[in-house]
């Protein structure tokens, strides 16, 4: 009887002590997830704001002002002028040669084909 | 029953025996014993009991507590991870400004400030004097004073540090000097924006233009805010009035891109302007936005709005004539003609010869009153609604009271003087003109949310001015403006200066109003020079003609590609320009 109660008492300490040690446990495991999600987070933030950086430097870099300069400088580049901007028709083709191409600018025929052509 | 006697020889040693007169056997004792010491286990087992529930109970809660997501606070060593929230998705506290195509144009920059704690400091000589190799522009003195304050540990030396400077403040190793996390509001185009967006001040507080407006939206949303303004059609017009403002050396310019359709503000620019960047030049006319606070009378211009009225009061058809062969008298005061035709002019030609005279002559025949209600409608006799800036930033336009609004008043008002309004006015108005009559009111700010808009004067009207304003770009005084492929329609418009008791005779604010293309107008353009002078190439002429309508035509070359517009060419001009080109 006194030795089944003991072992039972023994039984139940025992226990307590393993969810005691596993409540700990998991207490620092937690602990430690914590700490590794805050350092997680402070790098995320971090490097978002080196980014955040990096595009106001893109921001920068990429002025119209910059850009005009550098165009001029290493490309010869102008603006894109109105009048460089035309339909598809407009454009002469190889087989238009015999036709609106030869035909003088101005003159009737060439006034004839363009009518056709539209 | 039993008695305890202690040992005379040894008193720490007792003995237990029955007491007298009882006789007891040494197993009845025994038994005895043995039921009494059975009672009290069992007297005692609940509490035990109980105690380990409540362990366990405490053990479950525990374990409950920790298992729940977010349930449990671990405080962290607050040495290099704070207990603070972190945002990831927000490195700024104040939102990034965008324009129309998503291209930043403002933004905040992660810096330090540095501080000093005069109460920790032991040498502070010596330390103003490193200090001082470091920050030469805070000079010695300065920073002996800031690091020797009395009773306080709190004294800022300087904001904004660059990284390079945070390096050699550390290097120095003066633990009374530390940094404070700060932030910096940067303008990416200089001075591109500057009126539209305004400024911050050291606190990152905005104190003009969408900075100040809009600072609510931008502290409480990490979402950049998002313009009407397009950058590179900012940046175009920006250029060319500058270019303009040097050539024909005019004290100020302004000019004012709009979407007909939508009241967004394409592009806003102000002459002189101010670097964002650097230090405000309070007090300068460099922070004047002329184009919402610069009230002046718009001159000629404003016949446009007279001739809408004609058209839309139904008294005045396009081809009616009016008798402009003469100055005309109103209450005693001549009015006459710059370039007089001296002929009798159709509605069309009032415009393209721009004749006071007719269109005085034109208003009569609609009276004051409806006048009046006409430019109300429009707007004009209030502050711009819409536009988001605030009120200070608003000019109120400038005009007689119903009581003083005599015929001399509507003569005047007939072809733009007598009354001052904004750039901004008379844009927003022009804009219902072209667009089919509806007033949208102007706007900065990219959303999808509906606008208020309202009907101010019918299509018809609206379709009759089109070809009218298009004629006075092909035959009239706005020929400069032309623009081959985009049937530019505009109108010039040159008004002295009003002085003490009169105008002034050489000072003139010149304007150029224009849409395009007129079919299907899509934008309108204002074009504002302020006191041109005349130049060789003008034949000294300080005429609107002569710089605000080529200004106005090199902008509207320039921008239209930019902006999606395909020129209308004739199919015979473009291959004979593709021949000229090959």
């Amino acid at each position: 009887m006194v030795s089944t109660k003991t072992a039972l008492s023994a039984l139940w300490l025992t226990l307590t002590c393993f969810v005691i040690f596993g409540c700990f446990i998991l207490k620092n495991q937690v602990h430690d997830l914590e700490r590794e999600l805050s350092r997680i987070n402070q790098n995320i933030a971090q490097d978002v704001k080196n980014i955040h950086v990096l595009k106001a430097e893109w921001g920068r870099l990429n002025t119209p002002e910059r850009l005009r300069k550098l165009a001029m400088e290493h490309g010869s580049l102008n603006k894109i002028r109105a009048e460089q901007i035309i339909n598809y028709s407009a454009l002469p083709f190889e087989n238009e040669s015999s036709s609106i191409a030869v035909a003088k600018n101005g003159s009737k025929e060439y006034k004839k084909l363009v009518k056709q052509e539209r | 029953m039993l008695s305890v006697s202690l040992s005379k020889k040894n008193p720490r040693s007792y003995e237990l025996k029955p007491e007298e007169g009882v006789r007891l056997t040494e197993g009845l004792f025994e038994e005895n014993y043995n039921t009494s010491a059975v009672q009290t286990t069992k007297a005692r087992m609940p509490f035990a009991v109980a105690g380990f529930l409540a362990i366990y109970l405490l053990i479950a809660v525990r374990v409950f507590m920790v298992c729940l997501p977010g349930g449990i606070k671990i405080s962290l060593p607050t040495d290099d991870f704070s207990e603070r929230e972190i945002d990831v998705n927000a490195p700024i506290s104040r939102a990034d400004i965008v324009d129309r195509n998503g291209l930043m144009i403002a933004t905040s920059l992660p810096t330090v400030n540095l501080y000093a704690n005069p109460k920790k400091i032991q040498n502070p000589k010596d330390a103003a004097e490193k200090l001082a190799k470091i920050f030469p522009e805070i000079g010695y003195d300065n920073l002996y004073a800031k690091l020797t304050k009395e009773r306080c540990s709190f004294s800022m030396i300087k904001h904004d540090l660059s990284p390079a400077k945070q390096a050699q403040v550390n290097a120095l190793g003066i633990p009374a000097l530390e940094f404070q996390e700060s932030e910096k509001r940067v303008y990416l185009h200089n001075n591109l924006f500057a009126h539209v967006l305004g400024y911050t001040n050291v606190d990152n507080v905005g104190q003009a233009g969408i900075e100040k407006f809009m600072g609510d939206r931008l502290t409480k949303s990490a979402e950049p805010l998002k313009l009407t303004l397009d950058m590179g059609v900012q940046d175009t017009v920006h250029e060319e009035l500058s270019k303009a403002m040097e050539k024909f050396q005019a004290v100020g310019a302004a000019a004012i891109l709009m979407d007909v359709n939508t009241g967004e503000v394409i592009s806003m620019v102000s002459l002189p302007d101010f670097n964002p960047n650097v230090e405000i030049p309070v007090g300068q006319k460099a922070l004047f936005n002329f184009p919402t606070l610069g009230t002046y009378e718009p001159g000629s211009v404003f016949k446009t709005f007279n001739t809408a009225l004609g058209l839309e009061s139904g008294k005045v058809k396009v081809s009616d004539k009016f008798d402009a062969t003469k100055p005309i008298v109103v209450q005693k005061r001549k009015i006459s003609d710059f370039h007089g035709e001296n002929r009798w002019l159709t509605v069309g030609e009032i415009l393209i010869h721009s004749s006071n005279i007719g269109s005085v002559q034109l208003v009569s025949r609609v009276g004051r009153e409806d006048q009046r209600k006409f430019l109300e409608n429009l707007g004009f006799f209030e502050r711009i609604k819409g536009l988001e800036i605030s009120d200070s930033e608003k000019a109120r336009p400038q005009f007689q009271s119903k009581k003083n609004w005599t015929d001399i008043t509507m003569a005047t008002v007939s072809y733009g003087h007598g009354i001052s309004v904004t750039p901004m006015h008379v844009i927003t108005a022009f804009s219902a003109l072209m667009n089919g009559g509806i007033y949208h009111e102007p706007t900065l700010i990219k959303s999808d949310e509906r606008r208020l808009s309202r009907r101010v004067l019918s299509e018809r009207t609206s379709e009759q001015m089109r070809p009218l304003l298009r004629d006075v770009v092909l035959y009239g005084s706005g020929k400069k403006a032309e623009v081959p492929g985009y049937e530019v329609a505009g109108k010039t418009g040159t008004a002295e200066k009003a002085v003490k008791g009169g105008y002034a005779k050489k000072r003139v604010t010149n304007s150029f109003l224009s849409a395009f293309p007129a079919s299907n107008p899509k934008y309108a353009l204002l074009v504002v020079i302020d006191e041109p002078k005349g130049i060789k190439e003008t034949w000294n002429f300080i005429t609107s003609g002569w710089n605000a309508a080529p200004t106005a035509g090199k902008i509207i070359a320039a921008v239209a590609p930019q902006l999606g517009l395909k020129a209308n060419f004739d199919i015979e001009t473009q291959r004979a320009h593709v021949k000229a080109v090959q």
